[in-house]
Formats: C-alpha cells, sequence, structure tokens
C-alpha cells in the first residue's frame, strides 16, 4: 500500500511540474469568479425568466443545478481533453531507459508501480475537476440558499470518465512505450466513436433496419467505454439529483477500465527493460 | 554468504519481429562472496549491463537462474538490502536533487528523520551538499553521476551494483569515487562493478571477471589473473660481463644493466638456472614473478577467444 501511495504521490509532482494543470485550475479559477459576478449581478427574476413553471421551490433548484452544469459541463470537457493530453505520458517517462531500471531495481512490484502510476494520474483529475465542481456549486449555492450536496457525485462521474479514458492511455503506453497511441486512442474514443455508437444504439436505433449493422454497432456499443453517457446523461441526472437510472453504461465502462488496467499489469509484469 | 549466484544464466533477446537474436549472455556460471569488490570487465556489448539487469528483475533470464544474497530473483523485497546505479540513469527534471535521493529513499523504505539525516550525510559524501536545493536537470554529467551513487547508497544497502560508475567523472572525481568504494568495502560492503576501464578496476577490486560476448572468459584474483607464471625477472649484483657466454637452455635475455629475464616451463627449470648462475659465483639479488597489466592480460585474452569463435 505504501509503495502504491510513494507512486501515487510522485506522479501527482510530476503533473504539477507540468503546466497543463495549473493552467486548468486557473482557468476554473477565472470561470468560478465570473460565475460569481454574474448570478450576483442578476436579479432572480432575470435569472427565472423564460421557465414557465408554476412551483418556485423545484424552480430554483432546477434553476440552480441548471447552470452549475452550464458552466461546468464544456469546463469538464475541456478538463479531461487537456487531462488526457498531458497525463498520457506518465507511463512513457516511467519506462523510459535510465528511470525504469532504477525503479525496478527498487522493492515494490511492478504491479504496484504501474497502478500507483494510474491513481495518480486519476488524483491529478479529481484534484482539478473537484476545484471547478466545488467552486461553481459554491457560488451558486449561496446566491440562492441552496445547499444541494448531491449535485456534488458528478465530481466522481466525470472522474470515472476520465479513468476508462485513461487507463486505455495506460495499456497503450505500456505496450508502445509512448504516448501517442494512447492519447489518439482516447481521443477517438471520447470525441467521436462512443458519440457514434451511443447515436446509432440510443438515439437513433429506431431509424436503423438493417439487421447485421445492428448488430455490429451492438456489439462496439457494449464493447467500447461509454464516455458519451457518462459525461452526458449520467452527469445530468446526477446533477439533476435523480440519481443513477441506467447502471448499464457504467458497468460495461468499468469492466472495460478493469480489463485494460489488468492486461496492462500483466504485460508489464512480463516486459524486458 | 554469497552475495551473487547464478547457474547457466542465458539471456537471448530476440527483436520484436523474431528474426534477429542476440546471445547477450550464454551459460553463465559465476559466484561473488560477500564482503569483496568485483569487477566484472568486458568489451561494449559483452553482455555486462545484461547480467546485472537479470538479478535485479529488470530483465527476464531465457534459461537458467540466479540468486542474490541467497534470495531467488521474484522476491522483491531481498531489494530492500540492494542499491544500483544503472549505465545512463535519469531521473525526473523537476526534482532537485536532494527530492530525488527522498524519493528513490521512500520507495527503498525509508521515511522520516532516518532519512533526511541520511540524504545530507550522502549528498556530503559526494559534494552535492551545496546543490541540494538545485533542480537535477541543471547538473553535468559527473555530478548526476556523484548523485547517481548517493541514490545507490540511500538505503545503506548490503550490496551494490555499479554499472560503468566512473563514466564521464573527470580524474579527481573517479578518484573520489575509488575512494568511497573501498570506504564502503571496510564496512563489509559487497560491490559489483561493471567497466571496461581496466586501469581503474585493478586498483581496487579483489576480484575481476572477464567477459566477452556473454561468456565468462576468466575469473580470479586481479594477482591470478595477471601473472605470468612461467615468466621471472632476475637480477644480479654488479654487471657480469661474462653472462653472454653462457648457453642457457631457456631464453635468458637482458632487459637492462643487472637485470634478465628468464623464461621457464616450471620451477625446477628455474632452479636450473639459477644453479647455472650460481656455479659462476654471480649474487643474486632479486627474483621476481613477472606480471602483465590487467589490460594486457584482457587484450590477449579477449583476441584468443575471438579467434577461437573463428
Ligand atoms: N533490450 C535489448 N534488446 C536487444 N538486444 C539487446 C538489448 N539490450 C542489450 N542487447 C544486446 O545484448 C548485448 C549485450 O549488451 P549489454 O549487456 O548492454 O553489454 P555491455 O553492458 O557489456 O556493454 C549487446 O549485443 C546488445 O546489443
Ligand atoms: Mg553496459
Amino acid at each position: 500500500m505504501n509503495n502504491i501511495w510513494i507512486t501515487t504521490w510522485y506522479t501527482v509532482r510530476e503533473a504539477l511540474a507540468r503546466k497543463v494543470f495549473l493552467f486548468f485550475i486557473g482557468l476554473s479559477a477565472l470561470a468560478i469568479i465570473i460565475s460569481a459576478v454574474v448570478v450576483n449581478v442578476l436579479s432572480d427574476s432575470a435569472l427565472i425568466s423564460g421557465v414557465t413553471t408554476q412551483d418556485n421551490n423545484i424552480i430554483f433548484e432546477e434553476i440552480a443545478a441548471s447552470i452549475q452544469l452550464i458552466i461546468i459541463t464544456p469546463l469538464a470537457s475541456l478538463c479531461i481533453l487537456l487531462a488526457i493530453f498531458s497525463s498520457a505520458s506518465f507511463v512513457p517517462h516511467m519506462l523510459e531507459k535510465g528511470n525504469i531500471d532504477l525503479l525496478l531495481s527498487k522493492p515494490i512490484s511492478r504491479s504496484q508501480l504501474l497502478f500507483g502510476k494510474f491513481l495518480g494520474g486519476l488524483l491529478v483529475v479529481l484534484i482539478n475537476v473537484g476545484f471547478l465542481i466545488i467552486g461553481v456549486w459554491l457560488v451558486i449555492a449561496i446566491r440562492f440558499s441552496i445547499y444541494n450536496f448531491t449535485f456534488l457525485s458528478i465530481i466522481l462521474s466525470v472522474t470515472f470518465t476520465f479513468a476508462v479514458l485513461y487507463s486505455i492511455i495506460v495499456l497503450f503506453g505500456v505496450v508502445t512505450q509512448g504516448s501517442i497511441l494512447g492519447m489518439m486512442a482516447a481521443y477517438f474514443i471520447f470525441l467521436i466513436l462512443s458519440p457514434l455508437l451511443y447515436a446509432g444504439k440510443v438515439q437513433f436505433g429506431e431509424l436503423i433496419t438493417s439487421d447485421f449493422l445492428k448488430s455490429v454497432i451492438d456489439f462496439f456499443y457494449y464493447i467500447v467505454p461509454k464516455t458519451s453517457e457518462l459525461m452526458g446523461q449520467i452527469t445530468m441526472n446526477l446533477a439533476l439529483g435523480k440519481g443513477i437510472i441506467d447502471w448499464q453504461p457504467i458497468l460495461t465502462s468499468l469492466a472495460f477500465m478493469f480489463a485494460a488496467i489488468g492486461y496492462a499489469i500483466f504485460i508489464f509484469n512480463k516486459k524486458d527493460f | 554468504m554469497k552475495a551473487v549466484e547464478t547457474k547457466d544464466l542465458t539471456k537471448i533477446y530476440s527483436s520484436s519481429f523474431g528474426k534477429k537474436k542476440v546471445q547477450a549472455l550464454v551459460e553463465l556460471n559465476l559466484d561473488v562472496e560477500s564482503g569483496l569488490i568485483f569487477g566484472l570487465l568486458g568489451p561494449n556489448g559483452a553482455g555486462k549491463t545484461t547480467f546485472i539487469k537479470l538479478l535485479l528483475g529488470i530483465t527476464f533470464p531465457t534459461a537458467g537462474n540466479a540468486k542474490i544474497l541467497e534470495e531467488s530473483l521474484s522476491n522483491y523485497s531481498v531489494k530492500k538490502k540492494i542499491g544500483y546505479l544503472p549505465e545512463n540513469h535519469k531521473y525526473p527534471p523537476y526534482l532537485k536533487g536532494g527530492e530525488v535521493l527522498k524519493f528513490f529513499g521512500k520507495l527503498s523504505g525509508m521515511n522520516g528523520l532516518d532519512l533526511d539525516k541520511k540524504i545530507d550525510e550522502l549528498l556530503e559524501l559526494v559534494k552535492l551538499s551545496q546543490w541540494k536545493k538545485t533542480k537535477v536537470k541543471a547538473y553535468s554529467k559527473g555530478m548526476m553521476q556523484r548523485l547517481g551513487l548517493a541514490q545507490a547508497l540511500i538505503n545503506d544497502p548490503e550490496l551494490i551494483f555499479l554499472d560503468e560508475p566512473t563514466d564521464g567523472v573527470d580524474p579527481i572525481g573517479r578518484k573520489e569515487i575509488r575512494d568511497i568504494l573501498v570506504e564502503l568495502k571496510s564496512r563489509q560492503k559487497t560491490i559489483f562493478l561493471n567497466s571496461h576501464l581496466l586501469s581503474e578496476v585493478e586498483l581496487i577490486t579483489d576480484r575481476v571477471g572477464i567477459l566477452n560476448k556473454g561468456k565468462l572468459l576468466r575469473e580470479g584474483t586481479v594477482k591470478e589473473l595477471t601473472e605470468k607464471k612461467e615468466e621471472y625477472k632476475i637480477v644480479i649484483e654488479g654487471n657480469a660481463a661474462d653472462l653472454d657466454s653462457i648457453s642457457f637452455d631457456n631464453s635468458f635475455t637482458r632487459i637492462s644493466d643487472g637485470s634478465y629475464s628468464v623464461k621457464v616451463a616450471d620451477i625446477n627449470e628455474l632452479n636450473k638456472t639459477i644453479d647455472q648462475l650460481r656455479s659462476r659465483s654471480i649474487l643474486l639479488k632479486e627474483i621476481i614473478p613477472m606480471k602483465n597489466t590487467l589490460e594486457e592480460m584482457f587484450i590477449s585474452l579477449i583476441t584468443e577467444s575471438e579467434k577461437n569463435i573463428k
């Protein structure tokens, strides 16, 4: 446990040394300040305008959550995009000649080493995402005096989205000892494949008539991690206090993540350096 | 106790396409007793680095097995008692000198004040105290090497592997490193040294192994390996002019005034020569067994083994 923690902590330090995360923290701080100014300048009636529901209490809760989401969603997505970019080099750096030799000569197992790297990447993103979400949440909560703590659970759904992508990066990092392929795979899944499969399976499922195409989409839908649902539907439901309605995307993505990390550790354990 | 023990240790690297194979080590059997400075010598590509990597579990053997400190390699906790300075070591460039030592100290299971004290002590030892708070990316090659040595000693290891430790270090720095190694030996540490710099190794090692193309050609004390068993230098009193007129059974050649070299098959023959000299009342002052330098022995050994391969 101690070994894993040391590796985790030094991965966080490596991340801090790379300016990307600091840049993101700065960006989040800016977003928090701007939203604080905006929501305090606008009057209640200006904020409610356009909403036609009658019940005022529900309105305020939903408005609060919606405003929070509007600010958070693009920034959290940006955070994941940046995190993919900057965490892609963690494993390849570790595997560099002269560095890995030394690490492997220490009383730490290879599994601990790789798992620590994985946790380190997650911790960095958790800190970043947590800062952004708690900050924005606090601004809105104070303005409306609505302290809806369940909203904060989206810190976990956003971090989990990254965790799944990061498992791919770690796997490619171990196999290729480079960062490019892992980064490309993560971006491809996050930006193209997962949204496409979601559309094909869930949104436009009815419109597809070919049985063959349907089963192809099905096959890939269940295998590929569902980052688009994790960041979309599931995060939204959590934010609005509806809880988790469909566990399937979470469980299949979790299975994918364990498989990817497990396979990465398996390969790492046999690799010559 | 045996610090290192290998049995038929073999490593064959195959390239990713499986076509080209490199036999880096061939059925190597080598034991190193603890408490010694052992030097593994060999030209570039001999397999020295591979040998250490196999012992530390950085690379896995194709066949055979090995033990360090009488433990099997699969037991990673034995590495608490090991120090290692790799050939091309790299440290996280964002860490400062002291932080590098802290990181590896922690990974070796150390903590708190003990570790802090040890860090200062080692930085002092390798003369980097005033660089403690400088990021390692600003270090020169020689400084990196000294930091690497401190790193290898951070956990006060029993067995220390050093791969080309004086690489890139200036002559004064080399002397300092040698002094540190000798001091470590006096504290009962075992030091396993890889080098292609023979003249250096000769100065401090107790035993050496000569490796070429993955095969151990010779192993023994420096004295054993460098003694030319059949050649002696004989120094006589005065300058016997009539020595040239004697016909010896063996090659008796003049090196300089009063000193001669004689090549003999065995000790009997040596004594026959002495009898011949004594029968002419020549006074003998010294009879000295002749030595190769390690380097001469090394070169002749390697060239011989190359010939045998062809
Ligand atoms: N990872 C590797 N993959 C393929 N061949 C290797 C690898 N490492 C070393 N070799 C080869 O094994 C041989 C021994 O190398 P090495 O142990 O580094 O020798 P030395 O340290 O004595 O210079 C060399 O021919 C080298 O090219
Ligand atoms: Mg080498």
